[in-house]
């Protein structure tokens, strides 16, 4: 068994662990309190997310938002790559600028101008994940250059082939698991803030479920609203791990 | 099958008085090779091999790179026929000394990503038959040995065309089987194919046994100070390692070495 494997097991017998225990003390113990909700009354509101709380259309905004503008975002930035990665230019200039701007401003912070600009806007949520995520991505290209072996870009280099052929068969292959890794990081950082954008805008998603819990001080939804996103956020860090392991070399 | 008329490139490559000059870590002026200049020429279809031997740290890889058009000179020039190399061009190819082959291409990706319709290989198979890869097309690079992945990168340099193959001491790190194997394979490539490869090394042995034309090059800064020209069929050619001649002469740059405070290695497993 390796260290990964034997990591993930002891994590599970934990969570399972946390979970009789939620059972046990919050279903028979004290089965009322304003601490969390009984374990049947939550297997109870999941009913009621699906009816009173529009689950469906709110959770689909949420993931399609998320998980749709990060992987529009990767095949933007596959097919931009070349010029990316083709030193300094006015996009990459540009994009450093904003990202020495978003060093003292929180993403949750430009969403909520954002919010304020766009307050009936459908498919804005989609654009401000789909910014976030390539101007990350380009930030993250970037500074990977470097990490590069100089034995694989020096042999390409010599070989006579294009600096786009290099850009795109060479360095771009090169650092995709650690593009993986990062598009994991990027995902646990955007989950929160669209979770908050959702909250603050109102209209469709989780952040709007989470928005009505509190409003009805329905706890036993709010727990089970948690569970999902909690779940969600688990599959599509296994999801991305698993696209990593079929398509990029792990040196 | 083909042979070395079909192959055989008729060259001159002349390196012209190569000066470089690297900023040192409080910012004074370090120079790394000072004036280097030697000539490698080709008449008819064989090719050949010429080594360059120099100690660690002494600028060979430097030098190499200048030669293939990675990196620029201060001063001096590179001329392949005549003509001025200044950019990599895939005429001149730089093997580096870590494996170079991609990890994430399998064989047969791997030489398409240099092939070119002016080469003298018109297909992958014809180039995985004369770097010994016949059947491993499909095997990717990453967990096989450093002789896998070495025939790799020399039929990639196939593929695009190269006149010249600078190896830049590939052997260091190889097991003493793989370097009897891949010493074959240069072998076969220099007769039967034309291909003239430049190799630099630290290891006195292997070039003796290895090189038509030997460069020896002091470090402090990187210069060459003698000149060996050996008989046109090598060591390795005749099977004569064990014999006076190549013994005396590996004794001899050896004692070149040590009159200047360098040593150098002799050792060598055949």
């Amino acid at each position: 068994m390796n260290k990964e494997t034997a990591k993930n097991k002891s994590t599970l017998i934990y969570v399972l662990i946390y979970f009789i225990l939620w059972i046990v003390l919050f279903e028979f113990i004290l089965p009322v309190n304003n601490i969390l909700p009984k374990p049947s009354i939550v297997w109870q509101s999941f009913s009621a997310l699906w009816q009173d709380y529009n689950l469906p259309v709110n959770y689909l905004n949420t993931i399609s938002s998320i998980y749709l503008s990060i992987t529009a975002g990767y095949f933007i930035i596959h097919f931009i790559s070349p010029i990316i990665l083709n030193k300094k230019n006015f996009l990459t200039d540009f994009i450093h600028s904003l990202n020495w701007f978003s060093n003292f401003l929180p993403g949750i912070v430009i969403g909520m101008m954002i919010i304020f600009w766009f307050p009936e806007s459908n498919y804005i949520e989609f654009i401000f994940v789909l910014f976030t995520s390539i101007s990350s991505f380009i930030i993250f290209l970037q500074k990977e250059i470097s990490n590069v072996p100089s034995e694989y870009t020096d042999a390409a280099r010599s070989l006579g082939v294009s600096e786009n052929k290099i850009n795109k068969q060479v360095i771009w292959n090169s650092m995709q698991s650690d593009f993986y890794n990062h598009i994991i990081d990027l995902h646990l950082y955007i989950w929160p803030m669209i979770i908050a954008f959702e909250f603050i805008k109102g209209g469709y998603g989780l952040g709007n479920i989470f928005r009505l819990a509190l409003m009805y001080k329905d706890l036993s939804a709010l727990f089970s609203t948690f569970i999902i996103t909690g779940l969600t956020i688990y599959l599509g860090i296994i999801s991305i791990r698993f696209f990593r392991n079929k398509f990029a070399y792990r040196g | 099958m083909l042979t070395g008329d079909k192959l055989g490139y008729k060259l001159t490559l002349n390196i012209e008085n190569i000066t470089k000059h690297y900023a040192g870590p409080s910012g004074a002026k370090i120079t790394v090779l000072d004036g280097i200049s030697f000539k490698v020429e080709n008449e008819g279809s064989n090719g050949s091999l010429v080594s360059i031997i120099a100690s660690f740290s002494s600028g060979k890889s430097t030098l190499l790179k200048i030669i293939s058009g990675l990196e620029k000179p201060d001063s001096g020039s590179i001329k392949l026929n005549d003509e001025n190399i200044t950019t990599p061009t895939g005429e001149i190819v730089y093997i580096p000394e870590n494996p170079s082959s991609f990890p994430w291409m399998n064989v047969a990706d791997n030489i398409n990503f240099a092939m070119r319709n002016s080469g003298k290989f018109n297909s992958v198979k014809e180039i995985v038959n004369a770097v010994g890869l016949a059947g491993y097309e499909d095997h990717f690079p990453d967990d096989k040995s450093l002789g896998f992945r070495f025939r790799i990168s020399i039929g990639r340099a196939l593929a695009a065309g190269s006149k010249v193959i600078l190896l830049d001491d590939p052997f260091r790190r190889m097991k003493s089987i793989t370097k009897d194997e891949i010493y074959e394979l240069l072998r076969k490539l220099i007769n039967d194919f034309g291909v003239t490869f430049i190799l630099s090394t630290p290891n006195i042995t292997e070039a003796v046994y290895l090189s038509n034309k030997i460069f020896l090059m002091k470090k402090n800064p990187g210069k060459i100070i003698d000149e060996v020209k050996l008989d046109a069929e090598t060591a390795a050619a005749r099977g004569l390692d064990r014999q006076e001649r190549f013994l005396s002469l590996r004794k001899e740059i050896e004692s070149r070495f040590v009159s200047i405070g360098e040593n150098l290695q002799t050792e060598v497993h055949f």
